[in-house]
């Protein structure tokens, strides 16, 4: 009983970061219907942008540790932010309505920012200050700790901030109208650009925040790191209904769950082969997920 | 215009391949030095690549080898089976005499396969799957010891000295890995008194590991060996660690790095490391490592003392040949008898293998790998 | 629907074959044939790695070029094609040659296993599904005993043909051009059939061509089979070179350089797949200081080639159509204005596109 309580910790927590990344994939392709395959690789980057901030401030001496963390976060979801940004306005926004090439360029941009890492960081991995103890809220033989915590509850208080800024502010508001029909958004004076521009940014800082996290939890960094959770939080955001922000969440929590469970009592060897199995059956058998819409957008 | 500029690089492309590479005769004696010069293991790569200048520049100062210097020859395989096979024709095409050096098992042994058929002596410093030398080619060679050897001497310490009763073993898939963790398994296998209750493997490259090593706790293993690399090593150890798993955690040799310990941090202390010895633990390595360190001024890397003594041998074999020719040396190599190198002496048995190698077993205290003496 | 009229039917301006693509087809030829007779055998040996890819090359087109099915993993195909032979002719001391049309079968029939389930779904969803069961096979690959686990399948013994053992860098350049003639033909002739045609029309506008009549379904599988079976007889020839094959050579890095290649190329077209090939594989190996940041400049290239090319450095004659899609495309963004054309794909996933 323990055992399997401790598999759910387990898949909660690898859930939650398949969670926050998984809504940067859904956000993006709600608005412009392009799988970015470089949004793993912008969760990496941003790992790596913290250490940066870490390690300037170390250099600063600054040694508070909430402090430096806060500022490691704030930067790091900043400049991510804006390098996705960047990412859309130059691979992206030129190829919008040309379907196979905005794939390819995707997967060019993927490989420019994981090689890109290599040369800049290392081609080996990194290691992260060990900032957080491993002690936390005890249940008899389970292990979780605080960072743990904080993990799982800013992936449900980041989903519910984004929740209630698309269905409650106007730019929310010009988002769904962009997912809805951009040239009908377009007429009614939405500056498409700017609004895709800024969902880049939001997915982005997600991810990055992320990677800080999994940088502070693992303490190991390194430049390949987005490719194989890029995919399976692609897989938790269709599984969960893409386009949908709840869906995300929900299908990166179920994702973790149901992997934890495999490799728990199944094995471990093929872990990876359970989440590819469960991408293609959703998509062959319910492709709009579980919390998705039937939407039909053709006019 | 574009279209103009694509014929010029094809042209180009074209003349460049066609032009035949430098391979003129200088009258040095070339050694051929294959290693992973990019990608991640470029560092140990380049530590190989050091080892051999340095082996045949001492050489050199000597006055060579039959009157003729030295000159090391190196080419980037990157741990990868295709490259690997390029960067060997290459060798033989440029007209070395032997080739040491290699890294990864899974580019050394299709290499293995162009070696043998040019002829050509292949002696490796770092792979160590047993299936290189069990191919049965006469021209290869190995200075580090077998996977197969350091199984059951894992196997041996996990019981004698640790006295375990469960064992749980996790590699990562991969050669070497799946290898050591099959060799110490089937050593166990033979042993009264003692069970492998779990055996399975973790993919290299992913971060979480608690799911696997949640169900080794269920299974309260006195003894947890992990046989891949260190970059997943110390993820092991530290979710190990977190999760309260039972018992001792043990490693296989490609833990055996600094960056492991840092990785895992203080909980790493009480970890335990099978691995040939490093050079700063050998007697015979002490003169070795200071020069290294003279000459590269950074410490020597876990395979550089090999690499030194692969060349050393094929000199060996050189001089007591009194001919630097392919064939002749492959015949001297089986004959070396006893070659005193920094890794100790070397002879080699008739598969090519090293004769009497040692493994011991260090154990993590405070931010160094300290050998148990046992 | 799209509004631009896409002349199918009618070929791009006729004489449009410059001389200097003859040159370059002379001189490639020229190259090609002295190889053998004048290189060493490590050029010999980057010929044969080309060859290779042009096989790869070739066979991906069919899929990704022609049918425009944009496939991530089919670096799957080329792995069943080298451990059938490698396991057949290592356990069963099969000859090479009786190997070759059962990789054939299987790669058939794994191309409609893969091609199956993604018959209906958008082109996004198809580039990751396809990607997965890449994985998939390498992770099966990597898993399974049979196949020899991470270590993979070694010792496998030379193709012979009767009492010529085909080993040395030369006897395989031969047996591999020959590989390579028989697919650049079976290629060739396929673009130019109505099975090429039916795929082309597929490509550009699929509910059209279903509404001509064209069953998409029994093209779009037959693309992925006829795909699958080229990069088999391209991994069956690869075992016998290497003579030991593991799971890394079949990487998702694996499927990405081949796309790398039919994208520099120009998708679509044989003669921009050759050039590709040949790009591909000679550039790390002529600008060694290159190695090291390949992947790097694979990616930014394929952003460049996109924004700026898209049709390929040797396109086909329909890569003006591709040519013309960026462009209207980077018009518009440019603009910020609607060019009338509302995103075509729509959001159900799954639909098809």
């Amino acid at each position: 009983m323990e055992i399997a309580l401790q598999q759910l910790v387990n898949g909660l927590t690898v859930g939650a970061f398949y969670a926050l990344i998984a809504l940067g994939y859904t956000m993006v392709y709600g608005i412009i219907r392009l799988i970015n395959f470089a949004h793993g690789d912008i969760y990496a980057v941003g790992a790596f942008f913290g250490l940066s901030t870490y390690g300037l401030l170390a250099l600063l001496h600054v040694d508070n540790t909430i402090l430096t963390t806060l500022l490691a976060l704030i930067v790091s979801m900043g400049c991510t932010g804006l390098l996705g940004m960047l990412l859309f306005r130059v691979a992206y926004r030129p190829l919008l309505h040309a379907r196979l090439s905005i794939l390819i360029s995707a997967i060019g941009a993927s490989l420019t920012l994981e090689y890109g890492l290599l040369l800049i960081y290392s081609p080996s991995f990194l290691v992260y200050p060990h900032l957080f103890g491993r002690n936390g809220p005890s249940f008899g033989g389970i292990s979780i700790s605080w960072l743990q915590v904080l993990i799982f509850v800013s992936s449900i208080v980041l989903m519910a901030g984004l929740y209630t800024m698309v269905h409650r502010t106007k730019t929310g508001m010009a988002m769904r109208a962009l997912a809805i029909n951009q040239d009908a958004a377009r007429l009614m004076g939405i500056n498409v650009n700017r609004v895709i521009g800024l969902t880049f940014f939001m997915g982005s800082a997600l991810a990055s925040f992320a990677g800080v996290l999994t940088g502070l939890y693992y303490s190991q960094i390194s430049f390949l790191m987005g490719f194989l959770i890029g995919l399976k939080a692609f897989t938790a955001a269709v599984l969960g209904g893409i386009g949908n922000i709840p869906g995300a969440v929900l299908g990166g929590f179920l994702l973790g769950i149901m992997e934890s469970l495999a490799a728990g009592y199944y094995s471990s060897r093929w872990k990876d082969v359970v989440a590819f199995g469960i991408l293609i059956v959703i998509l062959v058998v319910r492709p709009r997920g579980l919390l998705g819409e039937r939407v039909v957008e053709r006019m | 215009m574009r279209n103009r500029l694509a014929i010029g690089l094809l042209l180009v492309f074209l003349v460049s391949v066609m032009v035949p590479g430098a391979g003129a005769q200088t009258g040095t004696i070339k050694i051929g030095v294959p290693v992973p010069l990019s990608g991640g293991n470029a560092k140990m790569g380049t530590d190989i690549v050091q080892a051999a200048t340095m082996a045949a520049d001492e050489q050199n100062a000597k006055g060579g080898v039959l009157g003729r210097k030295l000159e090391i020859v190196s080419f980037d395989d990157a741990c990868d089976a295709q490259q690997a096979v390029t960067a060997a024709h290459k060798l033989v095409d440029a007209g070395v005499v032997a080739v040491a050096g290699g890294y990864c098992s899974s580019a050394a042994i299709p290499a293995s396969a162009v070696y043998h058929d040019s002829g050509v002596a292949f002696v490796a410093d770092a792979s160590s799957n047993p299936k290189l030398t069990d191919q049965g080619f006469e021209n290869v060679f190995r200075v580090i010891g077998r996977d197969d050897q350091q199984g059951p001497y894992a196997a041996s310490f996990m019981t004698k000295n640790l006295h375990a009763k469960k064992v749980a073993i996790i590699h990562d898939n991969t050669l070497y890995a799946k290898g050591l963790a099959t060799a110490t398994q089937d050593a166990l296998k033979k042993m009264m008194g003692v069970q492998v209750v779990f055996f399975d493997a973790i993919t290299p490259g992913e971060k979480d590991f608690s799911a696997a090593l949640t169900k080794v706790k269920s299974l309260n293993p006195d003894v947890t060996y992990f046989t891949g690399y260190y970059p997943e090593g110390g993820l092991v150890c530290k979710q190990f660690k977190d999760l309260g798993v039972s018992g001792k955690l043990m490693a296989g040799d490609a833990n055996n790095d600094p960056t492991y310990i840092k990785e895992c941090g203080a909980a790493s202390t009480g970890v335990y490391v099978t691995s040939t010895p490093l050079p700063q633990d050998q007697a015979t390595a002490k003169s070795f490592i200071t020069r290294y360190t003279a000459r590269w001024k950074q410490d020597p890397g876990p395979y550089s003392a090999l690499e030194y003594d692969s060349v050393g041998v094929v000199i060996n074999a050189m001089q007591r040949a009194k001919s630097a020719d392919r064939a002749a040396i492959i015949k001297s190599l089986h004959q070396t008898d006893a070659f005193s190198g920094a890794t100790g002496k070397i002879t080699f048995d008739q598969k090519g293998d090293r004769k009497q190698v040692l493994y011991i077993t260090y154990m993590i205290k405070g931010d160094k790998f300290v050998p148990t003496g046992m | 629907m799209k509004t631009r009229s896409v002349a199918l039917a009618r070929p791009a301006q006729t004489g449009s074959r410059p001389l200097y693509l003859a040159g370059l087809t002379a001189a490639a030829v020229v190259a090609a044939i002295a190889l053998p007779a004048f290189g060493d055998a490590y050029l010999i040996d980057v010929g044969t790695l080309v060859l290779v890819y042009v096989m790869l090359g070739l066979g991906l087109n069919i899929v990704v070029g022609f049918a425009g099915l944009l496939d991530l993993g089919y670096a799957a195909f080329f792995a069943i094609g080298a451990y059938t032979t490698a396991y057949f002719m290592v356990n069963t001391h099969m000859s090479f040659w009786l190997t070759l049309p059962i990789a054939a079968c299987f790669t058939g029939v794994s191309g409609v296993i893969i091609g199956a389930p993604t018959l209906r779904m958008r082109s996004d969803y198809l580039a990751i599904v396809t990607l997965g069961f890449g994985e998939i096979v390498r992770i099966a690959a990597t898993n399974f005993t049979f196949t020899g686990g991470p270590e993979g399948i070694y010792g496998i013994p030379h193709a012979a043909l009767g009492a010529l053992v085909i080993r040395t860098p030369r006897a395989l350049y031969f047996l591999g051009m020959a590989f390579a003639l028989v697919v650049l033909v079976g290629g060739y002739n396929l673009s130019t059939s109505r099975l090429g045609r039916a795929w082309l029309a597929i490509r550009e506008d699929e509910s059209a061509a279903q509404a001509t009549g064209i069953n998409t379904v029994y093209f779009k599988l037959l693309a992925y089979v006829l795909g699958a079976v080229f990069a088999g007889a391209a991994g069956s020839f690869f075992a016998v070179k290497l003579t030991a094959i593991n799971p890394s050579s079949f990487t998702f890095i694996q499927s990405v350089t081949i796309l790398m290649a039919i994208i520099l190329g120009g998708r679509g077209s044989l003669p921009g797949v050759i050039l590709g090939a040949a790009v591909i594989v000679v550039l790390p190996e002529v600008l060694r200081a290159f190695d090291q940041v390949r992947m790097l400049a694979f990616g930014i290239g394929l952003i460049a080639m996109m924004l700026l090319r898209p049709q390929g450095l040797w396109p086909s004659r329909y890569g003006r159509i591709e040519a013309r899609e960026v462009a209207e495309s980077e018009a518009e963004a440019a603009a910020g204005v609607a060019a009338g054309a509302a995103v075509v794909d729509s959001a159900a996933p799954g639909a098809s596109s």
